[in-house]
């Protein structure tokens, strides 16, 4: 077995009284699709948020190819190869394509001038390569459908040196087509091999279409983890709903 | 592929089409209306040689100030404190070079009071700025009160060192220093040579009439002489500021930071923009266009007074907004505030050439298009964000 892109090793993260996180180990590998999965206030964001960078850790360690890293900032978990698209994105609505795609990082000619024709030219090709071709990366980004934006923010995080790519929620506000469409992005991300994917939803049928390795949350603990093979869907569904048996909350809503 | 389809649902467009799109089209609809209506009202009178000069003047005064508003408007902020600015800058550079440097440094120079002064605004601007993104507050708040504070400041200021709340009758600092002369001189001068010459031309040919048109500004009295020299110095302030600001928001990465900072402040951090630091710096910015606009006033005419600049800051707001600035802030565009400062002046000034009219009828247009403007900037912003 290949090693681990990164690796979390009893991860607990407290706010004050308040337990986010009671010892959470993960895996990620290159080339494979992690799911996590779990109810809301599972922990699900907090986790990313501390794989981010944007919460530190109370105990616990993050490894990154086997070595241990501490993140401070964003910057730091960004540097490290950790690219976080958020449900919100991190887009800008009213700027162009190649605007949001550059935004913070722009290409520059002397005098701070930007080099428009090729930030143009590789926000094209970037999306291209994981399955749209924008004929105009000039037009503004509120112009664009939901999945296409959820493109544009994956091919911007590829395209900055990500390693791991966390997507959180991708498909949760989206129609059926085109979460349709964002899961053929992943697959394409996922094709290239070098790229690890942790694919945060609580959609169980969209987890099982793309998912290699599934880690489910709950309370903030893992109740439950395994590869596609080792989760039968009748598992799957009673780890979803928290642990509990699916017969026992039949019996509940029908004492009701 | 599903999302192929989807991207080919935006319809290509022609030339025409997306000039007819570009966001500047509406304000500059409005001014060609304006110039041409200007015109034909005052017989021609509003661009004779005077008549153009004090056009100018006004268009430049406003469109000093109006794209530093625009500017700080796009990053997502307001400056009300670019009047009581004004205000401040005028006395300061004025108090100095009647009773000399603070703290007995001595005579006061141009060009000394000038740089003391632009020290003092920058720092305001930069307090203003820190307690806006340090705070969180509105900025609408927070330079409400320094509206208040300077213009405070500057009237105490005033009484206490000048015993008077005007300082008049300082020397034509213009003749010997250099520093004066580009904020207070006349520029393109070879400009009204021109116009003389052609109108000596048609003098020549025997076209009386043109010669009064071309030559006098109406003034019989000087007639076959040239006695406009040149525009303002304050328009080739205008000039370079509008390049400037140009150049840095369409074409630098700068200019994408301030686009993304009023857009949606926390995508922008979130992808490593300094936020802050480009609000604080364009706090910094609108101070400085305030004491270019006072360096002009006071150099020029060799006085101040505690008044200067009073409601500039809304008047620079209203002209960026009929420019097709967003009151939201991550859109807008210095050639559309160009032509708002062009429209916004000319009318301003309207009075002065059709003698007929209420010089009140002036604000009343000004709210008119300015209602007009927030309108059809809201449309521009729901078309582009797909009317969310």
């Amino acid at each position: 077995m290949a090693e681990p892109y990164l690796r979390v090793e009893k991860l607990v993260k407290r706010f004050g009284p308040f337990t986010a996180l009671g010892g959470v180990d993960l895996e990620v590998y290159p080339g494979e699709v992690h799911a996590l999965l779990g109810d809301n206030g599972a922990g699900k964001s907090t986790l990313i948020k501390t794989l981010a960078g944007v919460h530190e850790p109370t105990e616990g360690q993050i490894y990154i190819e086997g070595k241990p890293v501490q993140f401070r900032s964003p910057r730091d978990a960004s540097a490290a190869g950790i690219g976080t698209v958020y449900q919100d994105l991190a887009l800008n609505q009213l700027m162009s394509v190649t605007r949001n795609f550059f935004m913070g990082r722009e290409l520059k000619k002397s005098f701070g001038q930007l080099d428009l024709d090729k930030m143009n030219q590789i926000a094209h090709d970037e999306m291209l390569k994981i399955g749209i071709d924008f004929s105009d990366p000039t037009q503004a980004v509120g112009t664009m459908s939901g999945g296409q934006r959820q493109t544009l923010a994956i091919a911007r995080a590829i395209h900055f040196g990500a390693k791991v790519l966390i997507l959180d929620e991708p498909t949760s506000a989206l129609g059926q087509k085109q979460q349709m469409g964002v899961l053929k992005t992943i697959k394409r991300v996922r094709k290239r091999g070098d790229i690890a994917i942790i694919f945060i939803t609580h959609n169980e049928i969209h987890s099982r279409l793309v998912g290699d390795r599934f880690s489910f949350l709950a309370l903030g603990k893992v109740i439950g983890a395994g590869t596609s093979d080792e989760i039968s869907d009748k598992e799957m569904r009673r780890l979803m709903s928290g642990g509990a048996e699916m017969g026992d909350l039949e019996q509940e809503l029908a004492a009701i | 592929m599903a999302d192929l389809s989807e991207a080919d649902r935006l319809a290509q467009e022609t030339w025409l089409q997306r000039t007819i799109r570009r966001p500047e089209i509406g304000s500059f609809i409005v001014m060609v209306v304006i110039v041409v209506v200007l015109t034909w009202a005052s017989s021609g009178k509003a661009f004779n040689a005077l008549g153009l000069k004090n056009n100018v003047q006004i268009i430049a005064q406003y469109g000093i100030i109006a794209i530093g508003a625009a500017l700080l408007m796009i990053a997502g902020e307001f400056d009300l404190s670019i009047g009581s600015m004004i205000g401040f800058a005028g006395m300061s550079m004025a108090i100095m070079l009647k009773w000399g440097l603070p703290f007995g440094l001595g005579e006061a120079t141009p060009l000394t009071a000038l740089l003391i002064t632009m020290a003092m605004t920058l720092t305001l601007g930069w307090i203003i700025g820190n307690i806006v993104v340090k705070s969180g507050l509105s900025s609408f708040i927070v330079t409400l009160a320094f509206l208040f504070f300077m213009r405070g400041v500057t009237e105490v200021s005033f009484r206490l060192i000048n015993q008077s709340t005007q300082v008049s009758g300082l020397p034509d600092y213009k003749e010997e220093s250099w520093v004066a002369w580009v904020f207070g001189g006349e520029v393109f001068g070879w400009f009204y040579d021109a116009w003389f010459w052609i109108g000596m031309r048609f003098v020549d040919m025997g076209f009386e009439r043109t010669d009064q048109w071309f030559t006098l500004g109406g003034n019989i009295n000087r007639r076959g002489t040239q006695w406009v020299e040149g525009f303002d110095a304050r328009f080739l302030w205008f000039i370079l500021i509008a390049l400037a600001a140009y150049f840095i928001l369409s074409r630098t990465q700068l200019g994408n930071w301030i686009y993304a900072t009023g857009d949606n402040k926390e995508a922008a951090r979130a992808n490593g923009v300094p936020t802050n630091k480009v609000k604080i710096g364009l706090f910094m910015f609108t101070a400085f266009c305030a004491t270019i606009f006072a360096a002009c006033q006071v150099f020029e005419n060799n006085t101040s007074d505690a008044a200067k600049g009073n409601l500039m800051e809304l008047f620079a707001i209203a002209i960026a907004v009929v420019g097709g600035t967003l009151m939201t802030g991550g859109f807008g565009s210095v050639l559309g505030v160009v032509f708002g400062a062009i429209t916004v002046g000319l009318v301003a000034n309207a009075v002065f050439f059709i003698p007929a009219i209420d010089g009140a009828w002036f604000r009343v247009f000004l709210g008119a298009i300015l209602l007009a403007a927030v309108f059809a900037n809201e449309r521009i912003r729901k078309r582009i964000t797909g009317g969310i």
